[in-house]
């Protein structure tokens, strides 16, 4: 860290070389060790691992990453030299990035991936504060990661949202930021550990809810986050000595923090952004400064606002310009994203803290599922259920049309296929439940984000020699585009979490939705991918060879009220495959429990962990001495990411329905009077949802 | 400058999705961003992209952008005018 010399790591991008134009100014990571094979992304992350890991014997029991890019550079540079062999995209998904570093600490718990776009950071260590809270790890290796790559470096630029001259943070002539990239991991415990560094002591998430790129004006969300992880960690505004601010140097981001921070801050703490020093490395962007603020304390350091020469009288704010020596015990940090999500962590110094207890929420386990919605190749929710309860296939391509049918025009637009099947499903799912409970959270699974929107953007990219890419598809490209459409359409401006590991992406959402939700608030729990001709067959091993095109999702309304449920949720389990079901079982409480109390298993074995999963099925029924049927469901629903979404569906209509269903065509039976439906997935990862009577 | 305005009002409903708009609707002298259409800053970026693409013609500040962008006519006005220049 060398903040304390006043010094700016921005300089000409030379990281790729350019069809034309001059490079623009970029923050660039130098020295990073080559590793071959592993993308650039993974790389960064590991060299952050590293360090965070130091001197560590025992595996972290969680990884939790946040990251936009995954191997997007290595996987541009794949597409446009027409690179057809799938094995070579095999690190492309976020996902991976996670995988790779809990492998290399011998993790065997869940590796969760975030991408809420440039509060990615902040998110990932948002959820692993609630992890430790909530008694599900003691220890969590967690952080965010981005390299630089095309897409962001083109996108930014051609949103007009990069200012040639280096970023100017607060400054009354900036022009916009400057991509970078970086990582930052910190090992989080829940015990203090001997020589603590800080304390994250308390975290807000929320949504504007109200422009897919740009911030609301006013920074309401801004505020509400800050609100919210000011009273998470039980503290005033007047209890803050530093605020670390976004910063990005974009004219708008400036002026709607400004006036965030002026709005709670009648007479606001030293501040400053370090964005003119690193740059904006977007999802590693929250974690990075999250490092900073625990350096803030630590070491009495704060940070100045590098490049600033005079600053913007509209945001009304004095900033800090030199480093300055001053004891801070509480700092606040701030990270925002497209999607309208916001992240605010409070760090302070280890120290005892006065901390209001009663601030914390410690909620039920279960989830209770008061609206359903599913999308498959035979339509949507009623059309699918039928089929599936009856045994037969649902395998096939959504009808986007169908699925966007109740959305007016206008908030369809500029929306391409897998954001149409998302906000398709929300609508549905919200008109199935309650009209007077609407969600204020969302979470969102998704393998691979808006593969149309990424495809077109660097079709046009490559084509026109990088000139002409297009502004839109990059909005729509971004991984938690989707959710924050949905989160427009509904007015939800809590929470707004997407996450994305692959085959498993829907249990990592409902396993963020079970951390996240509050005792009074309800929330939309959705799974979604798109087929896509070119890139599914490149990016999901498990697409291609006997197995039709297939895509859809599913999703829920829940809330923490059993009263007007259908049906009961909960994520019991998500650990490594090489773990195996042992501690699966161990975690539904023994395997009498599970004979007396799972009528149906309906197992997702992605067809590229075939044989794996076969024998960990295989296992599992040996374990429990298991006599229920089990359903193979991707033989149904079909191979794509999110199909465990609609599974999961399946599974709580069966449920809602007293399984008094059969899947006939499979020739299975449900006994009515063990209630439970056990949706496993087995593979690289093995993971269980379970669903009972409420 | 009328031709090149029926040329702009099919290239903005193709570029933009405007699906449920007919060239007929679309009044050349009304407001083009924040009006009726929906338009939005992101749309106005990629309008800014469209006209250097198959115009040759550059928009890179914002106070150009706030002006050319105020309606139809005006955008029309504006690519002629630079057009012109450069030939």
């Amino acid at each position: 860290m060398r903040l304390a010399v006043e010094s700016c790591a921005i300089a000409p991008l030379s990281l790729f070389a350019l069809v034309q134009n001059d490079p623009l100014p970029v923050g660039q990571v130098d020295g990073l060790d080559d590793v071959p094979d592993l993308p650039r992304t993974h790389r960064l992350a590991l060299a952050a691992a590293r360090q965070a890991m130091q001197g560590r014997k025992n595996p972290p029991d969680a990884v939790i990453v946040g990251t936009t890019t995954g191997g997007m550079l290595e996987s541009e540079e794949l597409l446009r030299a027409g690179v057809r062999d799938g094995t070579k995209y095999r690190y492309h998904g976020l996902g991976t990035v996670a995988e790779t570093v809990g492998r290399k600490y011998h993790c065997s718990g869940p590796m969760l991936t975030v991408s809420t776009a440039c509060s990615s950071g902040a998110v990932a260590l948002a959820l692993a504060l609630r992890m430790l809270r909530m008694g599900k790890a003691e220890r969590v290796l967690v952080g965010g990661v981005d390299s630089l790559c095309r897409l962001t470096y083109f996108g930014f630029h051609f949103l007009q949202l990069v200012d040639r001259n280096g970023c100017h943070p607060l400054d009354k002539n900036r022009q916009g930021m400057a991509v970078a990239e970086g990582a930052a991991m910190v090992l989080l415990t829940n015990r203090p550990p001997e020589n603590p560094l800080a304390e994250l002591v308390g975290a807000g998430l929320t949504c504007d809810a109200y422009h897919p790129a740009a911030p609301h004006p006013w920074g309401a969300g801004a505020m509400a986050a800050m609100r919210a992880a000011l009273a998470d960690a039980g503290i005033s505004p007047a209890d803050i000595d530093y605020i670390n601010l976004h910063g990005t140097g974009t004219r708008e981001n400036d002026l709607a923090e400004a006036r965030a921070v002026r709005a709670l801050f009648p007479d606001p703490p030293p501040l400053s952004s370090i964005k003119g020093a690193t740059g904006h490395s977007l999802a590693a962007a929250g974690a990075i400064e999250a490092v900073v603020a625990s350096l803030v304390v630590r070491k009495g350091l704060l940070p100045p606002n590098i490049g600033l020469e005079r600053i913007d009288p509209a945001l009304h704010l004095r900033a800090l310009r030199k480093p300055e020596q001053k004891a801070a015990r509480l700092v606040l940090s701030n990270s925002f994203g497209f999607g309208g999500n916001n992240g605010a962590l409070v760090i302070g110094s280890p120290r005892p803290i006065p901390v209001n207890s009663t601030a914390r929420h410690r909620p039920g386990k279960d989830l209770y599922i008061h609206g359903i919605a599913a999308a498959s190749g035979a339509g949507m929710t009623a059309a699918t259920m039928e089929r599936l309860r009856s045994g037969n296939q649902v395998a096939g391509c959504v009808d986007a049309d169908l699925a966007a049918a109740a959305l007016g025009a206008k908030t369809i637009r500029r929306l391409k296929r897998l954001p149409r099947i998302a906000l398709g499903l929300a609508r549905s799912a919200c008109d199935d439940a309650d009209p007077a409970v609407a969600p204020a959270s969302v979470f969102m699974g998704t393998g691979w984000g808006a593969l149309t929107e990424t495809n077109d953007f660097l079709d046009r990219l490559f084509a026109t020699d990088e000139r002409f890419p297009s502004p839109i598809d990059f909005v729509g490209s971004v991984h938690n585009s989707p959710a924050g459409q949905v989160a427009i359409m509904l007015g939800a401006t809590g929470a707004n979490i997407t996450t994305s590991g692959g085959d498993y992406s829907f249990e990592q959402t409902l396993f963020a939705a079970g951390l996240m939700i509050r005792e009074d608030e309800t929330a939309l729990v959705l799974g979604v991918d798109e087929y896509h001709q070119h890139l599914s067959p490149l990016f999901d091993p498990s697409v291609g060879g006997d197995a039709v095109p297939a895509d859809g999702g599913g999703g829920f309304v829940v809330s923490r009220s059993r009263s007007g449920g259908s049906c009961r949720v909960r994520l019991l389990y998500y650990g490594a495959g090489v773990a195996g079901t042992g501690p699966l079982i161990v975690a539904y409480g023994g395997s009498v429990g599970l004979q007396n109390g799972i009528g149906l298993v309906l197992a997702g074995i992605p067809a590229a962990d075939q044989r794996q999963g076969e024998e960990q099925l295989r296992q599992f029924l040996a374990q429990v001495d298991f006599s229920a049927p089990v359903i193979r469901y991707r033989q149904l629903i079909g191979e794509f990411a999110s199909a465990s979404a609609v599974a999961a569906v399946l599974a709580a209509t069966l449920v809602d329905r007293g399984n008094a269903g059969t899947l006939g065509a499979m020739g299975q039976p449900i006994d009515p009077h063990r209630g439970g439906v056990l949706v496993l997935g087995l593979g690289s990862t093995i993971t269980a949802m379970e669903f009972g009577r409420p | 400058m009328d031709n090149l305005i029926e040329e702009l009002k099919g290239k903005l409903i193709d570029i933009l999705s405007l699906t449920d708009v007919s060239p007929a609707d679309m009044d050349a002298d009304a407001q083009l961003v924040g009006g009726e259409l929906g338009i939005d800053s992101i749309d106005v970026l990629e309008m800014v992209v469209m006209v250097e693409k198959d115009y040759g013609v550059v928009i890179n500040s914002q106070e150009v952008g706030e002006k050319v962008f105020s309606s139809l006519r005006s955008l029309a006005a504006y690519i002629k005018e630079n057009r012109q220049q450069d030939n």
